[in-house]
């Protein structure tokens, strides 16, 4: 049954060893559900290619915003929220726990997992912006673009989180998650097409998919960049902050 | 079962468990030494589970102590955890796992690092060597039985707490999941387990203690709980077949009201 017939000894490993098996263990289950994640790269690619049209109208930087704002609301309130809930109502945190693996370490391995959903997602939005679109822009708009979209996912992984946190039954935070994921895209969209007025329109634009949006779409045109951006972006940080803290406040490992 | 000149592996001191204004574990105390099998019996509600749950650091005690190895299991957590191996009730994994990915999973989170043939071996060892590749959830109970007794040993923990390792499970298995627990305890491990059959606390247990409204109505080996008992009424009483019977001692100690 045991490994060897050695004299029982603990062994405390270190916080490194301890994460990189987790991580070793949720990229493996990330990749068997690899149909969910293609699902979730597949909606916002299929806006970004039906939009074709309206990059001139609009720009590319708007389309590639708020295409890569849909996929990071797919991938934070889809992908890790309802995760974390189905985990936890099974007791595989619970198995966790009573291991020496410190606790961060299970919850900061989850989110390393959706930090690269993050990455792959925007970098196949920028290849078929570019490629269907045809919106070009420069390596450093790329990389600033890039960057935001990964401030703008810890957002809403922040937002899963505190959802995760508040709500305990694993059904009940799966009809949550999809009616914020299609508030959100519902209400930023219209509002970014100028449909609902002006003052659900500085909602929108206030809300973490427009503070999102409007983050990414600026990182996409560094030269325009203005005060009100600085403004967004701490707005950005302020849900980030606020939603990270009533998440880690009120998060229970288990249902019972 | 050893004698007691060693430190006791776990050491539970004055254990109090509350759950808002309910008192579900009252100055609970008792020690599990280095090769016992310790049973834990009581019946539904009676606290097992939640003096199990403060032991594992699950449930944060409103008062007492727990010493795991001599690590106090809130101020050195890490320590005491690594000194335990846990097997549940019902264990869940990640589905998505294999049962060698799973196995690979936890020795990794105990640093250490197993082969593809060191993880064969262990598989061959508990009679799985063909379900390597298989989901958890398409093992038999018995079989996920051997797999998550197999996670909880791992890495060779001095103590190992089970919450009821046999229900569910058909006779065969029982039998040897008891041969199991006994090989465990040859190799130096100390075992904790609740359980709600008598048959296993006799067969199995070196000592038990019998739990009840939260607190320890008795502590000794099975057949000294028996003797020591058996002339009170309400175990007579208890008794069906005229021979004192562990479960009669339990059922005339515990009472007979059937508990939710």
């Amino acid at each position: 049954m045991a490994i060897d017939n050695e004299r029982p000894l603990a062994n405390l490993p270190s916080a490194g060893t301890v994460l990189s098996s987790l991580l070793k263990a949720d990229l493996t289950a990330q990749w068997r559900n690899r149909r969910a994640s293609i699902l979730v790269i597949l909606i916002p690619s299929i806006i970004l290619i039906s939009w074709k049209g309206l990059v001139d109208k609009f720009g590319g930087a708007f389309a590639l915003s708020n295409c890569i704002t849909v996929g990071l609301n797919a991938i934070g309130l889809m992908g890790y929220t309802n995760a974390i809930a189905r985990d936890r109502d099974k007791g595989i945190f619970q198995r966790l726990r009573v291991t020496p693996a410190p606790r961060w370490t299970i919850i900061v391995s989850r989110l390393i997992v959706q930090l690269v959903m993050i990455m792959i997602t925007t970098l196949v939005l920028f290849y078929i912006g570019y490629q269907v679109d045809h919106i070009k822009l420069t390596a450093s708009d790329y990389i600033f673009a890039f960057l935001a979209a990964i401030l703008g996912g810890a957002v809403y992984l922040a937002l899963g989180q505190m959802i995760v946190g508040l709500v305990k039954n694993p059904e009940m935070v799966n009809v949550t998650t999809r009616l914020v994921f299609f508030a959100f895209i519902m209400i930023g969209q219209f509002a970014s097409f100028g449909m609902l007025g002006d003052v659900w329109g500085k909602v929108a634009d206030w809300s973490p998919y427009g503070t999102t949006k409007n983050i990414i779409a600026a990182a996409l045109t560094p030269g325009s960049w203005t005060s009100t951006n600085y403004m967004t972006l701490l707005a950005n940080l302020g849900y980030t902050l606020v939603f990270t803290t009533m998440g880690v406040r009120f998060f229970k490992w288990s249902n019972k | 079962m050893n004698s007691n000149q060693n430190p006791p592996v776990l050491r539970v001191a004055n254990l109090n468990v509350s759950y808002g204004s309910f008192k579900a574990v009252r100055d609970v105390s008792f020690e599990v030494q280095q090769g016992e099998i310790f049973g834990l019996l009581g019946p539904n509600g009676a606290g097992k589970t939640s003096t199990l749950s403060a032991i594992e650091g699950l449930v944060k005690p409103t008062g007492g102590a727990v010493f795991i190895a001599g690590n106090d299991n809130r101020k050195q957590p890490l320590q005491a955890r690594a000194s335990m191996g846990v097997q549940f009730q019902s264990t869940s994994f990640q589905p998505e796992l294999t049962v060698s990915e799973i196995i690979r999973l936890y020795a990794g989170i105990h640093g250490i690092s197993l082969s593809a043939e060191r993880t064969a071996a262990i598989l061959a060892d508990i009679k799985l060597e063909d379900s390597g590749s298989k989901r958890f959830g398409q093992l038999s109970g018995g079989q996920q039985q051997r797999v998550s007794l197999v996670i909880a040993t791992i890495h060779q923990p001095p103590l190992v707490l089970m919450d009821e390792p046999t229900t569910g499970l058909d006779p065969q298995s029982r039998r040897q999941l008891w041969e199991r627990i006994e090989a465990m305890r040859a190799k130096g491990h100390s075992i904790l387990l609740t359980t709600h059959s008598m048959e296993e606390a006799e067969s199995v247990c070196d000592r038990i203690a019998i739990i009840d409204h939260g607190q320890i109505i008795t502590t000794d080996t099975p057949q000294a709980i028996i003797d020591d008992n058996r002339d009170r009424p309400e175990v007579i009483r208890a008794s069906r077949k005229g021979k004192i019977t562990l479960e009669d001692v339990f059922i005339g100690l515990t009472g007979s009201a059937i508990r939710s």
